[in-house]
Formats: C-alpha cells, structure tokens, sequence
C-alpha cells in the first residue's frame, strides 16, 4: 500500500516496445541486436541528402496486432508525421511518428494485482521509428567530454503504448508493465527485452488530495531500465511529491531521471518549457489505408491471450489461481502442461511437477519431450517407481536420451513390493537394533520412522513404502 | 512592421533550428520575418472552413514493402563520410541537454 | 538529339568525340558563364569511351547511348561531389546515385558535370550559389534564373545538349524561360525523387531541360516512371514521345487566365504570349477565358509550405555524420556553429521562416491555414481542366534581370508568380521560348495541363515551337 494516506497516486506509463520484424521501419537493414556498431545502416536509415523511407507491412501487422490484442479500435485510416528536434542519435533531425492520426486508440488491459483483478486503459498505440544509440565517454551524460553515436538501433519499428492515467500505486505499474510484457510476447511481435532497448519505459506520476478530480502537475520520470527501477522511482517520487505538497510546496512540471545507484530521482538539467517539436504530417509517406479483411486476418491470428488462459486452466482444469498463474507467466511450461495433461494424468499432478524440481532443471538445462514427462509420471503413477526414485530418474532425463522406462530398467529402479523380497530385510534390521525394537514396542513410536528409513536405505530406497509400513507392523507385532 | 515580430522571437527560432546568428542577422530576419508575416496575413482571411488541408499534392497508394532484409552498406563506407570517428563510432562533443 | 543520334549509329562520330566537343565548349564558356560547379572530364570521357565500345559490338543501351548530359547538383552522383551549391556540402561524394542518375546510366548517358543552383535550390536567379552565380548566355550582365541556372545556362550555351534539374515553385521552368531553352516540371509523382536531396516533398520534381521540344520529350521519356525506393512516385503510366501533328490543336481549349496578365507583367512578355496565343488560334485552337482566382494566394502558400518543409529537411545538416563541421565544446554549439557557417543567408532565413510557421503558436495561423489554400487552389486549378484542355501563361513577369538587381528577398519570390501554382496542385507544365524582347533577351511561355497530360503538353509545345519564335 502507498506510504501516503492524504493523498491519490496517478500514474501513467508511456512505453515503447520494439517489433520484431526482420527489416527496419522504413529501411531493408537488418534489425538483430548485438552487431558490430554501425554494420547495419543503409542511406535511409542513415538519413544521407536525398533518402526516402518506405513503410515495413509486417510492421503495421504488429502494430494492428498489439492494438487487437489490447482490445483497440484499429484506425484504417492513419498519418505519419515528422516530429523536429536536434540529437546526435536521430540522423534525420526528425522522427517520423504519428501524432495526429494513430493507428490504435481506446484499449484496456486487464491483469491481477495480488488477487484483485485491475483495468488499465490504454489511449493510444502507434508505430514510430526508434532512434541509434548513444555510448557516453565519462559516467553520464552530463560528465562526458564526448560521446560515441551507433545508429544500428536507427529506424527500428516501434509502437508506443500511452495508458490513461489509471494506474494508482508503484506495484500495479510494475505489475501492469510485466503483463503487457507478457502479453506482447504471447502475440510475438516482440521479444520486449529491457536489457536489449526492445521494451522501454517512461512514468508520468502525480499526487492529488485524497477524493479530488482535480490531477495535479506530473513529473515525468525516464531512465527506467528494469521492472524494478519503475516501482523504486514510482515509490520514491511519490515520497517527494507528498513531502513538498504537505510542507505547502508546489510541485513543478518536469522530467525526473531515475538514478539506480543514488535510488533517487533527479532533475533533468533545465527542462523548462515543453519543446516544441513543429510537427507536421510528412510528405514523403502517404497515410495508412488499411483493407478492413487485412486486419480481420490479422485478429484472427490473435492467440489466446494470458487472461483468457488463466481463466480457461481455472475453469477447465481446476487449477488454483497461484498454479494457474505459474503456467501463464511461462508459455513454454504451459505448452508442456496441455499436452501432457491430455494423456490422462491429474491435472494438479502435472502442474506440481512442472513447478517443482523440473522447472529449475528446465531453466537450466532446456525443456524435455511431453512424452518424456508423461512417461516418467505415469511409472509413478502406476507404482513402478517411488516420487524419491523418480527425482533421480528426472535428472537423469535431461543429460541421457533414453526414455524414462529405458533408465529405470537400467538402473534397477523398479520398487521392490514383493514381500519375499522385503521381509528378509526388514527381519535383518530388527534384529540388528534389538535395543530400539525394545524402546519402540514400549511406546516411543517416533523411533518407527528410523526402522522404515533403515529398509528404505538396505534396499536402495527401492522399497514400496506401503508394503515396508504393513510388513514392519507385522514383525514388530510379533 | 518590426513590432509584428518580437527579437525574442527570432532568437527562439535561431535556437530551435540550431543556427547561430549575429547581431546583424538577427535584425536582418527580424526584418525578413516581419515582412513575410505581412504579406502572409492575407492569407489568414482566406475562407478555409469546407476544406482539409493537403499534404500530398498527388496521393499515391502504393502496396507496402515486404519485411525482408537486404544489405547494408560496410561500417568503413557508413563512417567514410564522418568528420570524426572512433574505434566504429561517430564522435560528437559533449551532449547537453538545453532547453528549446 | 536525333541527329546526335543518327550521327552515332552511323559511326559520323563516335562519343569520345562529341563529349571532347561539349568538353571544349565548357572550357570556352565556363570563365564567362560559370555554369558548373564540376566538370568530370575524366568520368565523362571515361563513360564514352565504354559507350563507343558498346555501340561498336552492337550491343547500345538506347539510341541516346554515349550522348552526354548535364545534372544539376541537388542529385546525387555516387562518388561525385554533389554539393548542393552550399559551403555545407562542400566535399560530399554521395555512395549512391539518384534513381533517376541510374535511368540515365541505364540508357548510357555519360555525366558531364554538375551544374549550378541556388543553395539547396532556395531561389530564383543562382545568385544563392556557395560558387558563384552563373550568367545569362544572352547577357552576362543578367542572371540566368534559378534554382536551375545551371542546367538552362549550360544548355542554352552549348555547353552540354540537355541537363536535368528541380523544380519546386518554379526553378526549371524560370530559368528555361530567361535562357530560352524548354524547361519541364512533370506531374507530382511522375519522376522518382528518390536521390533527389529534398528542399519541399510535397513539391519538388526532377525535369527535363534542353533545346527543343522533341528534345525535352525524349529526356522525359527516360526518367519518368514508378520508383519502389520513392513512396510517392506513381503508377506506370504509357507515354510516348509525340509526334509533330499539324492537326493538333484545331479545336483545342486553350484557358487564358486574366489574373495572368494584369499589373506587374513586363509589356514586351504580354505581347509576345498574346501574339503566341493568336497565332494558335489562327491555326484552330479556341482561346477561353478563364478565372484562376486564387492564384493570388499561390506565393504566399508555396512560401509558408517550401519553408517549412525546407527547414524540416535541412535539419539533418548538423555536421555528424557528413559535411563541413566547425568543432566546438558541446554538441548544440557544433551544430549552430556547423550550420551557420556552412548555410548561405538566404538558406538561413529559410530556415528561419519555415521555423516560425511550424513553431506551435503559429503552426494553425500560418501552416495549417496555408495547406488548406492549397486545397482551394488546387481545386481552381483541376476544375479550370474541366472547361479547358491546357492553360498557357506566360512563364515569367518579367525577363532575365539584372544580378544584384532584387535586393529584398520578397521581390525575389514574385519571380515565382505564375509557376508556383504547378507545384502547389501537382500539376505538369513547360516553358517554350517564345521569341525575345528588344534588348535580345529570351522570353517564355507556360503551358499547363491536368495531372499526367505530359503527352498533351508536348503537343501542344510543338505548336509553340514551330509558330511563334
């Protein structure tokens, strides 16, 4: 809960993810991340005298898709424009967006906070190109002699996602931005890493009194550059904000940086008046006309969402909320659960598996075959082999190709039952601590434990617990 | 006519637009701006309440390119134009931000 | 350029030596005209020598296959120097040509050398030029118009037999009409910008300038077409080069409009039109009447549109990653520094202008206001085509004046009174000599047709041509 009891948090978040297409926005370069500084620029991207762009369609799907998904009205008609400021990173000067005519407007997206469902609208989603990227020489900009400039990053699509102001505490923004994360990568338009630039973050928060409709000024904070960084800068600029409003100060207008090391935020160097951008609609590109069986095509390939998904595992599957949460968070577990699940085994089973030792190994090591799994729980489903038994079996999977049945025969797993076999043993055992039989059968009960732990360890741990339990009981009754 | 643009003004526009003037330009587009507001007020009189505006003089719908990829040029070619480079990069003097 | 033609296929002469022959031309001229910024003597020879060993194995690219050309400097020639006419572009060597570069390499045209304009084609007369302005071939003591002077000078000199230049409010058809030499703005969209290095998208076109009529046709005919590199660039359409007809204009509409010919129009170019006009009634054509109301709009408009798409454009001038830097501490003092020094003053205050009537408390007074005239204006334009096939004006008040002559930039804009109007609604329109006033100085007359009448205009031209010089 906020720290602050007189007052109401607004919170909008402006961000900004990267598309996933092979090309740049409006050039034939190259998108992948990590080449050699500028190894993939062109003329256009470069912004040389006399280079015109040229609109990527897979990029307009994404952008279409991600308005889809978030529930938007899809424009068929939308504007590019130029957007005029002066920056190293940006080689034309200008930014080609769209300001006046966006492509997506009035979405939502609805997400659990803690157990309670949220709902965030989103105003406005449109395609914009991303600008290069800067290596300052000293620590940060502003102590740098100079800086390095690599424009690979330039013209990358983008859409910016702009919420409401809707979001009222520093964890449900945090929470918000990992489920629209999440939500971008069910619909693969992008891989929205923050350590790559692929999903970047800006927050505009202010502080009103409790129960007023009158918003107050908002601060603008950048240089978010973790899920984390946004909840710390959120939490911490709502502290500033309500100390200087109840000592009677007045919060001005600007933008804040996030510095992580100080965990504070910190003004921007004279950012006074807003810039002024003069934008204009660019001539160089013509508007957007998008065919209206375009797009259906384009919702119809619209997957089911993290929302729709938790619901159905719930619904169909019986799952509590905290399981069915694990396997939406995680589609690649989740893809793994439908199919083993449709092969007859429990459903709670399935999901205790995946969360337990199997999704550190799989993390690890890389995801195993449905088949595999299924197999390795039906063998413990059907008694051939003990949960103990079947944690070895597990590890081995994943550095073996052999099937699970195959490393059981191998190894000898199999649980021994047979009471021929176990009898022998468990006799061996009493009659080796006589003492302890003697305590045991005088009441201390506790020391049972001991007795089947020791069968446990004389037959390799193979030893079917249940028959071990009734054929102890039965000697010591003796 | 001078009054129709302030000399403020014409330091802002400098400034947004990245040009350093002397004193002499900065009352000679004092002057060029002042005469160019002039003439343009007849324009404003226009009657422009039927129409939209027009950004394209020709309007051409063309199919959007295809997402695939095609060479860049080599890093040597993209720095050969540079006034200064390092080690791949561009260099430029230190980055202030200013206000507009 | 048939005859060029002809000359080559029939080995009269091989184009090493016609290319030596504009080359000496050039070397005679140049120190009176000052046409060219670069003369590639080299490259040109070089490229003829590969045109004459192409047409030698039969294997020629077209029939104009080695017949060399000028290219005004706002287009890009990979690994030559275009330079725009500014200080800022001193040194640049593009690494790639203009689409329209590649159409004439296409069809084997050696590049002779890139001729002279205005700074990043801002103005009427290349007295803008960073080089130097280049004189009128008629009477040094004039200008040569502008921003194409280059290319009109070079081409009325003999300098080189045809020249492309740009055209955004009037600165082929201008010069061509100063010079007396034909002058062509295509249909918005018909000639790929791509390469182009861009003063106004929504207005600028690339066109033909050369002798004759015929002549201009045919470099049209090579350049025209759809570009995948330039969004705004149109469909294919068909067109050939016309054939003189004598037929042609019986029955033709010829709009005249009045707004044409009122106050501020040289007396000697009013007689020449009108004599022009009558000698095409004479031979069938019908003279109408026509209001173009709002051309009184036309400057204004094309001004607060070219500056404030110019000073979008030429923001990416700030001495990163080309072009002439002046060092400084911080990055914002470089790049004022950079542009100051490397931007001529007319460029500046360009700039300046299309600043103001971006910035936001002007954008809807004077930006907004001015697109929407333009709605209206290209409105009065395409519907005077519904009553008539081609308006013909004259192409210029007045003619070729003086160097140093308008001193406030304004009167310099007037130079683009009955041109602009083309751009602003994307239409096609040419300037034909039309004879020459009593000082011997070349007068021109416009003619304009509908969106892609490019055919109509020639036609029409032809008539001009053979009737009224």
């Amino acid at each position: 809960m906020p720290l602050v009891t007189n007052f109401d948090t607004v919170i909008g978040l402006e961000i900004h993810v990267a598309l996933l297409t092979e090309s740049k926005f409006l050039c034939s370069c190259k998108t992948s991340f990590g080449a050699p500084p500028n190894s993939q620029c062109c003329p256009v991207c470069l912004g040389l005298p006399g280079t015109l762009p040229l609109i990527n369609e897979k990029a307009v799907e994404y952008g279409a898709k991600a308005g889809l998904a978030l529930g938007c009205e899809i424009h068929y008609f939308s504007r590019f424009d130029r957007k005029n400021y002066f920056y190293p990173d940006l080689p034309k000067a200008y930014q080609i967006t769209q300001d006046a005519f966006p492509l997506c407007t009035n979405g939502f997206l609805e997400y659990y906070v803690d157990d309670q469902l949220f709902r965030t609208e989103i105003t406005r989603i449109h395609l914009e190109e991303e600008a290069g990227k800067l290596i300052h020489s000293g620590q940060s900009i502003v102590d740098s002699e100079y800086s390095l400039v690599d424009y690979n990053r330039a013209g990358i699509p983008l859409i910016e996602i702009v919420t409401a102001p809707d979001i009222h505490h520093p964890k449900q923004a945090r929470l918000f931005l990992e489920q629209l994360r999440l939500l971008m990568r069910y619909i693969g338009v992008s891989d929205t890493k923050m350590e790559e630039g692929s999903l970047r973050c800006d927050a505009n928060i202010s502080l009103k009194p409790k129960g007023s409709s009158v918003l107050g000024t908002k601060v603008e904070i950048k240089n978010l550059n973790s899920f984390r960084a946004l909840e710390r800068a959120l939490e911490y600029e709502e502290l500033r904000q309500s100390q200087v409003l109840s000592g009677g100060g007045v919060v001005r207008q600007e933008s804040r940086t996030w510095d992580e090391r100080a965990g504070k935020t910190m003004s921007m160097r004279s950012k006074g008046d807003a810039p002024d951008y003069r934008i204009f609609p660019e001539p160089d590109l013509p508007p957007l006309n998008l065919d209206p069986v375009w797009v259906e095509l384009i919702a119809a390939n619209v997957p089911e969402l993290p929302l729709a998904r938790l619901r159905r595992l719930e619904r169909d599957y019986g799952l509590s909320r905290y399981d069915a949460t694990f396997l939406v968070n995680y589609p690649e577990f989740c893809e793994l659960f439908f199919q083993v699940a449709e092969r007859g085994l429990g459903y709670e089973d399935v999901v205790n598996f995946l969360m337990g030792d199997y999704a550190r190994l799989a993390r690890e090591k890389g995801h195993l075959s449905a088949e595999r799994i299924s197999e390795l729980l039906t063998l413990v489903d059907e008694g051939t082999i003990s949960q103990g038994q079947a944690k070895e079996v597990l590890s081995s999977l994943f550095s073996s190709g052999l099937s699970p049945r195959e490393i059981v025969q191998e190894r000898g797993l199999e649980v021994v039952d047979d009471p021929g076999r176990l009898e022998p043993v468990i006799r061996e055992v009493l009659a080796a601590n006589p003492d302890l039989v003697r305590r045991l059968q005088d009441g201390e009960t506790k020391l049972y434990g001991f007795f089947v732990g020791q069968v446990m360890r004389a037959t390799q741990g193979k030893a079917d617990p249940e028959v071990v339990h009734k054929l102890l009981r039965g000697e010591l009754g003796k | 006519m001078f009054d129709l643009i302030d000399r403020q003004d014409v330091i802002r526009m400098a400034r947004l637009a990245r040009l350093e003037l002397s004193e002499a330009e900065i009352d000679q587009y004092q002057q060029d701006l002042a005469g160019f507001v002039s003439s343009g007020r007849k324009l404003q009189q226009v009657d422009v309440s039927a129409v939209e505006g027009t950004s394209h003089a020709v309007v051409v719908t063309h199919e959007l390119r295809k997402d695939e990829v095609a060479e860049s040029l080599p890093q040597d070619l993209v720095l050969s134009t540079g006034p200064d480079v390092s080690d791949g990069f561009f260099r430029v003097p230190r980055i202030v931000e200013e206000q507009e | 350029m048939r005859q060029l033609a002809h000359m080559l296929d029939t080995r009269q002469a091989t184009s090493r030596e016609i290319v030596t022959r504009y080359l000496e031309q050039i070397a005679q001229q140049e120190p009176q005209l000052n046409a060219f910024i670069t003369v590639d003597e080299d490259g040109a020879l070089l490229q003829a020598e590969e045109a004459d060993r192409r047409r030698a194995e039969g294997r020629a690219l077209s029939p104009w296959d080695g017949i060399p050309i000028a290219v005004k400097d706002n287009i890009s020639t990979a690994g030559l120097k275009t330079t725009c006419a500014s200080r800022f572009l001193e040194n640049y060597r593009p690494l790639f040509d203009a689409t329209v570069v590649d159409n004439l390499r296409q069809a084997g045209l050696p590049i002779i050398g890139k001729t002279n304009l205005d700074e990043f084609a801002m103005g009427s007369s290349t007295e803008y030029s960073a080089y130097g302005v280049t004189r009128n071939p008629h009477d040094l003591s004039r200008v040569s118009g502008g921003s194409s002077g280059g290319s009109a000078a070079a081409v009325a000199a003999g300098e080189a037999p045809w020249a492309l230049g740009t055209d955004t409010g009037g600165s082929i058809r201008q010069p061509a009409s100063f010079c007396g030499v034909v002058g062509l703005k295509p249909t918005y969209g018909a000639v790929s910008r791509y390469g182009v290095v861009a003063l106004a998208p929504s207005l600028d076109q690339v066109g033909p300038v050369a002798t004759t009529v015929e002549d201009t046709a045919i470099l049209f005919s090579l350049i025209a077409g759809p570009d995948r590199r330039d969004a705004s660039s149109s469909e294919a359409r068909p067109f050939q080069v016309p054939r003189w007809d004598e037929q042609f204009v019986t029955g033709l509409k010829i709009g005249v409009p009045e707004e044409f010919f009122g106050e501020g129009l040289d007396q000697e170019v009013e007689q020449a039109v009108r004599k022009c006009l009558a000698e095409l009634e004479s031979r069938g054509a019908v003279l109408v009447p026509i209001s173009l109301a709002t051309n009184e709009y036309a400057i204004d408009t094309y001004l607060t549109l070219v500056t404030a798409e110019a000073s979008s454009c030429l923001a990416r001038y700030d001495g990163v990653r080309y072009g002439t830097r002046v060092a400084a501490a911080d990055s914002n003092t470089m790049f004022s520094k950079s542009r100051a020094a490397g931007f001529g003053s007319e460029v500046k205050r360009r700039i300046m202008l299309g600043t103001y009537v971006l910035s936001a408390s002007h954008y809807e007074a004077y930006y907004e206001q001015a697109q929407k005239v333009r709605t209206l204006i290209k409105r009065d334009v395409l519907a005077s085509f519904e009553e008539v096939d081609v308006v013909i004006t004259p192409t210029t008040p007045t003619p070729a004046f003086r160097i140093g002559a308008k001193r406030n930039p304004l009167e310099m804009y007037l130079s683009d009174l009955f041109t602009a109007m083309a751009n602003l609604s994307g239409i096609p329109a040419i300037s034909v000599p039309c004879g020459k006033d009593s000082k011997g100085l070349p007068l021109g007359i416009q003619i304009m047709a509908s969106h892609f009448q490019e055919e109509l205009l020639f036609k029409v031209a032809y008539m001009v041509e053979r009737g009224c010089l």
